[in-house]
C-alpha cells in the first residue's frame, strides 16, 4: 500500500506514505513522502493545508 | 461497447450523441473531479437538463475533455461501426506499453486538489475513518473539502451548491 488516508474526527484528513499532491492550479505541492494535513471543512484559509479552523467554526465529520 | 448488465441496470444512464459520436454518462461512476464542466461548460454543464449539450463544440473538443474523465464516468465512441473498430484497436495498441511499468505498489498515491472542489484520489491507498476502521480500499475515489458532504469523507458534489471556494 503505498499511502494512507486517515480521516481525523471533526478536523483534516492525514496523509502519509508514498503520494504526490497537486495542487488545483496543476502545481506539484509537496515531496513524496512527506505527511501532509489536508483540509475538509472548507475553513483553512491556507487551503488546501489545514489550519486548525476547523475548531472554531463547528465543523463535524 | 461493452456494458455489464449490472451498468445497464443503474439508474440515472444516460447516452447523447451528436450523429458522429455518442457520450456515454454513469453516473454511479461519478466521483465529482469536475474536469468535464470546467474544460467544456457549453457541452457538460451541470445547472441545465439535459446536463450534456452535444451541440455545445466539436466532436473533437468533446472527444478531449471526454478523455480526461478520471473514473470513465464519461465515455465516448463512435458511431460508425467501422471507425469505431479502428478506434480501439489503435487505443489497445497505446495502452499496452504502459502496462509493463513499474509493480503498481510502488506507484505514489496521486493527491490532487480540485479548483473550487474535492480532494481526488488515484492509486492504490487505504482510507481509515475517524471512528479508526478502514473504510474502503479503493483506486479512485475524491474526498470533501468543503465540509457539506453528505457522504463525508468523501464527495457528493454539494460544493457546486454552497459556491465552495479555494480563495475564501
Amino acid at each position: 500500500m503505498s499511502a494512507e488516508f486517515t480521516i481525523i474526527k471533526n478536523g483534516p484528513v492525514k496523509i502519509t506514505g508514498k503520494f504526490v499532491l497537486t495542487g488545483s492550479d496543476g502545481k506539484h505541492l509537496s515531496v513524496e513522502g512527506e505527511e501532509v494535513h489536508l483540509c475538509r471543512c472548507g475553513g483553512s484559509k491556507n487551503k488546501p493545508f489545514c489550519d486548525g479552523s476547523h475548531q472554531s467554526n463547528g465543523f463535524k465529520g | 461497447m461493452q456494458v455489464s448488465i449490472s451498468e445497464q441496470m443503474e439508474k440515472g444512464n444516460r447516452d447523447y450523441t451528436n450523429g458522429e459520436i455518442t457520450v456515454e454518462w454513469r453516473p454511479a461512476k461519478c466521483v465529482h473531479a469536475t474536469t468535464c464542466y470546467r474544460e467544456l461548460i457549453e457541452v457538460f454543464n451541470p445547472r441545465k437538463r439535459p446536463w450534456v449539450n452535444m451541440k455545445g463544440a466539436s466532436t473533437d473538443e468533446i472527444i478531449k475533455v471526454v478523455d480526461k474523465c478520471p473514473t470513465q464516468a464519461l465515455r465516448w465512441y463512435w458511431n460508425d461501426e467501422k471507425k469505431r473498430e479502428e478506434y480501439e484497436k489503435q487505443k489497445v495498441q497505446q495502452s499496452r506499453p504502459e502496462l509493463a511499468n513499474e509493480p503498481i505498489d510502488e506507484k505514489p498515491v496521486k493527491v490532487t486538489i480540485m479548483k473550487d472542489g474535492p480532494i481526488l484520489l488515484q492509486g492504490k491507498f487505504r482510507i481509515i475513518g475517524a471512528d479508526g476502521n478502514e473504510l474502503k480500499t479503493l483506486s479512485m475515489t475524491s474526498l470533501c473539502r468543503c465540509g457539506h458532504s453528505s457522504t463525508n469523507p468523501f464527495c457528493d458534489g454539494t460544493h457546486r451548491r454552497h459556491g465552495f471556494r479555494d480563495d475564501l
